[in-house]
Formats: structure tokens, sequence, C-alpha cells
């Protein structure tokens, strides 16, 4: 009897340990989504500037979206995100992947050196002002060309894309070149479409680093035309005070929100198919060589 | 390496790998022109080099100004007082987050909340930044709001040197906190159940369970963990670019702000290079430390 009666209390303890543990889950869930509902809130709020607490929009109005679709100085920064997100994650791609499939070989004359030569800049980094000196002495300065060039090959995606050519089984090349194919045609015909798994787990990630990229502008760039939807948003937002912002009819405050969550829903869109493929990136990083 | 997979003389090696340097030309040229011709660049720290232009060598005199100023004394606290702080918190947050949400046997629930705090990690500086500027703003923001409803007075938790380092340290938290847990969960989910099959037989309650089986199995990734954050601890600085701002400098300013403020705004790129040099050198040694130490604590190294 004794026995019973403590078991079910341990049942009970358990019980509540469940819920409290529901319950502080749900409490993170609210942390996380708090902030982010409220910019959303207010982009459609036609007075998002008035003091007063709200979760949802007192005067519902679309004017900000509209104002940001009119105005050349708000809509071209954001042609321009995702002008330099598509060339840069086409680009990055295509040469990261060549550059992995070669490293891949298992025959590759001076493979250590490569290897090593691309080691190297993961651990020892230049540090700004040199990087800003060498695209300076390249004659890059105030073109989208030194944005989309800067992060042009992760190491660290080189190296996960190499493992995953690594995993490929050499028959299936072995066969190809037989019939023969020439290295470009396996890669492109054979190679390509057997790794599409890596391919989308890397250029998700990659479109996501060209469309955060913010800092690159600052340093690159001082021409205001070509300043890309990051740092346009920082100028709104963050540096609002020096941004000479002019007055419209409705809330510059909504414009506010607005913007960060244009650079937000692109991220938003992707975000399902990231989450699917991001164990698959993670799983790969634990393939050392 | 196979033995019995012998390599090929060297002539025949050599015209196979032949296609595959061309393969490799557009990437090896750009480690060269955006990684090596920068690191090559780095000779300006021994050079007078400002807005007037290249200047003559003068030694170590950037050096010299460099461990002579007091500012750069104060962006190093700086860099290890906030990072130090963000790995202890981080780091104790994210096994607690890691080893509750490992508890939830409700997998919808679980991979909802998965799904909701890995978010944030995908959102760039700029506009974490900005959404809390928004919240915390001391006129508009919500939270100032809320302090006012309550009868308080509104703080400008941004602007102010006493809230500047919390509000960073959780909007850090904040954004990294689910990321953080990926590692962990995957660990965790490593654990041969049989384990806590072997557990329930013998009696052994979750709470015993967790002490005996899961924390020791999580100890090796905590540890890596640990080194490899440590290694970085010099590495803050777009968070910190988008949210500090002049009446905080004190507090917030760190090495890479510094040198990005030293260099790109006022031009003084060979002084800024030599704090650069300064922090790379440090920055190389621990990177190489720490994966020397994890190599020898889980028999694999990071890089």
């Amino acid at each position: 009897m004794v026995e019973k009666l403590s078991f079910s209390k341990g049942q009970r303890l358990r019980a509540l340990f469940i819920i409290a543990n529901i319950m502080f889950f749900i409490l993170i869930g609210i942390i996380v989504l708090v902030p982010l509902w409220k910019v959303i809130a207010d982009s459609f709020d036609e007075k998002a500037s008035l003091i007063q607490f709200r979760m949802l929009p007192a005067d519902f109005t679309l004017d900000a979206y509209k104002m940001i679709l009119e105005q050349d100085r708000l809509y071209r920064p954001f042609l321009i995100s995702v002008a330099t997100t598509v060339i840069g994650t086409l680009c990055s791609l295509t040469v990261t992947t060549l550059f992995a499939y070669g490293l891949s070989q298992k025959e590759l004359l001076g493979k250590k050196i490569f290897l090593t030569y691309v080691l190297v800049t993961m651990v020892f980094r230049a540090g700004i002002i040199p990087i800003y000196t060498a695209v300076s002495k390249l004659g890059l300065v105030d073109t989208l060309i030194s944005v989309v060039v800067i992060i042009l090959v992760d190491a660290y995606y080189l190296i996960l894309m190499k493992n995953f050519f690594s995993t490929i089984p050499v028959d299936i090349i072995d066969a190809a070149e037989i019939d023969g194919c020439s290295p470009l045609r396996v890669f492109m015909q054979i190679i390509l479409p057997l790794s599409k798994a890596g391919l989308a787990a890397i250029g998700l990630f990659i479109v996501v680093n060209y469309w955060n990229m913010f800092f690159e502008y600052l340093m690159f760039i001082n021409d205001t035309k070509l300043y890309n939807f990051q740092v346009k948003v920082r100028e709104l937002v963050l540096n609002a005070d020096t941004a000479g912002m002019e007055q419209t009819e409705f809330s510059t405050q909504t414009l506010r929100n607005s913007v960060v969550v244009l650079t937000i829903v692109p991220v938003l869109i992707l975000y399902p198919i990231v989450q699917k493929y991001f164990v698959t990136g993670v799983n790969l990083g634990a393939v050392k060589e | 390496m196979n033995k019995a997979q012998a390599l090929s003389p060297l002539g025949k090696r050599f015209k196979k790998s032949f296609a595959f340097y061309f393969f490799m030309l557009p990437g090896i040229i750009y480690f060269a022109l955006f990684h090596y011709f920068p690191i090559f660049n780095m000779y300006i720290a021994f050079k007078e080099f400002n807005l007037a232009g290249e200047g003559d060598w003068i030694g170590i005199a950037n050096f010299v100004e460099m461990f002579s100023s007091s500012k750069f004394y104060q962006v190093v606290g700086n860099t290890l007082i906030l990072s130090g702080f963000n790995i202890l918190l981080q780091m104790s947050v994210v096994i607690v987050i890691s080893l509750l949400l490992n508890e939830i046997r409700f997998r919808l629930f679980k991979r909802t909340i998965q799904t909701i705090i890995y978010l944030p990690h995908f959102l760039s500086w700029v506009v974490v930044a900005s959404v809390f500027h928004l919240i915390l703003s001391p006129q508009t923001g919500i939270v100032n709001v809320l302090i006012q409803i309550f009868g308080g007075k509104p703080i400008y938790f941004l602007g102010k040197e006493e809230w500047w380092r919390p509000v960073y340290l959780f909007i850090l938290l904040w954004r990294e906190i689910g990321w953080g847990t990926v590692i962990y969960l995957a660990a965790l989910s490593g654990i041969d159940p049989q384990l806590y099959e072997a557990a329930n037989i013998d009696g052994a309650n979750r709470f015993t369970q967790m002490r005996v089986i899961t924390i020791p199995h999580l100890i090796p990734t905590m540890v890596a963990v640990l080194i490899w954050n440590l290694s970085k601890v010099l590495n803050l600085f777009h968070s910190v670019l988008v949210l500090y701002s002049p009446a905080v400098y004190d507090v917030s300013d760190v090495i890479e702000t510094y040198v990005f403020r030293k260099g790109i705004q006022d031009g003084s790129y060979g002084y800024a290079t030599a704090v650069g040099i300064f922090k790379a050198i440090i920055a190389f040694i621990l990177v190489i430390s720490a994966n020397k130490i994890v190599k020898k604590l889980r028999g694999e190294a990071i890089i």
C-alpha cells in the first residue's frame, strides 16, 4: 500500500514537471516571438507612435508598404539586395562546388597543399583594414562587385561540400569516364544531380549570408545609391536622428517597422526549407577530414 | 588510408589532376585576392598611412602608440568582459534549455518550439538591433510603455551606460539561444536508449538518469563548445556595431569597432591595422590551441 502510494506520488511529480516544462517553453516561445510580432503589428499601424500598450494595430494601414513601393530611395535598396543575393549565390555556388569537387578527388596531386591553402584562411584573418586596402587597390571600392565577391567562397562550406562529394561512390564516376565523359560533363551531369541535398544546404546558408550582409557595404561603399536594404534599414531605424527623414502625413514610425518587416520576409519564406536542410549541414559538419 | 588503394604513379596522377586544377582556379584566385592579398597588406601597420596617403616606414611606432593608449586597454577590457559574460550566460542557459527540451515527449510541440527558437539566428544583426531598438525605444517602445503604465519612468536602455551591457547580453541570448541547442540536441540523440532502459529497470528516476547518464554524455560536447567559444573571445563585432552609440562607447566599444572607427572612419589606416594585427595574432593562437585541446579530448579536431 505504501509502495503504491509513493509510486503515484512519483507520477504526480512527473506530471507536474511535464506541465511546468511545457509552460516554460511556451514562455520562451513568447519571448522570442513577441518582439517580432510587435514590429509586424506596428508596420500596419497608422498610429505606431501612439504611446499605448497594444499588440494589434490601433488603425490599420498599408501606407508604409505603398510608400516603399512608390519611392525610389526605398525600393531601390530592396532591388539591390535581391540582385546581389541572386547573383552572389549563383557565383558562390559555382566557384565553391567546382573547387570542392577538385579537392574531393582522391588522386589530386598537391591535395594537401590546396587544403592547407584554404584552412590557413580559416584560422588567420587579415582583419578589416587590410581587407579594405586590398579591395581598394583592386579598384573595387564603390562597386557592387566588391560586396558580391568578398564572401564568394566560405572555407567552411567549401570543406562541407568537399566531404559531401567524397561520399559519392567512385564506381559511378569511373563508369562514366570509361564511356568517354569529360570531367566537366561528369561533374555537371552526374555529380551535381546527386548532390542536391548538399547544394540546397549550403545554398540556403549562402542566400541568407548575402541577404543579411550590411557591414561590407559600410566598408566598401560610399555611394548611397548602391546601398542594400539592410543598410537602408540601419539608416532609417538605428541612425534615425542623422538620416534626415522627411516628415510625411502618416507616422514615420510605421515606415520604420515596415522596412524591418520587409527584411525579415524573405528569410521567413526560406526558413522552412532552411530548417529542413540545416540538419544535413550540421551532420555534414560532423564528417571531418 | 587503405593500403589496397595504392596511388598511381606521379605522371599519371598529374595528368588526371590537370582538369581539376582548372575547376579549382576561380576559388584559388578568390582566396589569393581576398585572403592572402589582405594578409600581405598588413605591412601598412609599419607605415605612416592615413587620409593623406601611404607615407614612410615608421617601424613599430603604431604599435608603441597602441600600447600607450588608454583607449586600447579599454576596448580590450570591454571585449573580454562582454565576451566572457556572454560565453558563461549563453552556455549555461543553452545547456539547461537543451536538457529540458530533450525531456519533452510531444513531438509536434517540440518541433514547433525548435522552429520558433532557431528563427532569430537567421535574422541579420541589423534586423535584430532594429527590432530591439523599436521595442526598447524610450518614447514609443512597448517595454517603456509598460514601465510607465506601472508608474515607472521610461528608461533609455541602449543609451545608458548602466543598462547597455545587460541589454546587449540579453539580445545576444535572444538571437542565439535556439541555435546553440542544435549541437547539444545532436549529442543527446546519440545516447544509447538502452542505457535509460537499464536505469529504468534499476529503478532510477528521471533526475537520477539525467545526473548519471545524460550529463556525463554531454560533458565532451560542453568542453568542446566552451573551448571553441573561448577561442573566439575577441570576435564580437557586428552585434556591437549595430547596438552601440557614442553615449555608451565607454562600456561597449570593442576591439573591432575601435579598429573600424579608427581605420575606415578616421582614416588612420596604419594605426588601425596595428590594432588589427594584435587581434589577429591573439585570435590565431587561441584557435590553434583550442583545436589542439579539443583534438586531445575528443580525438577529433574542429578544423
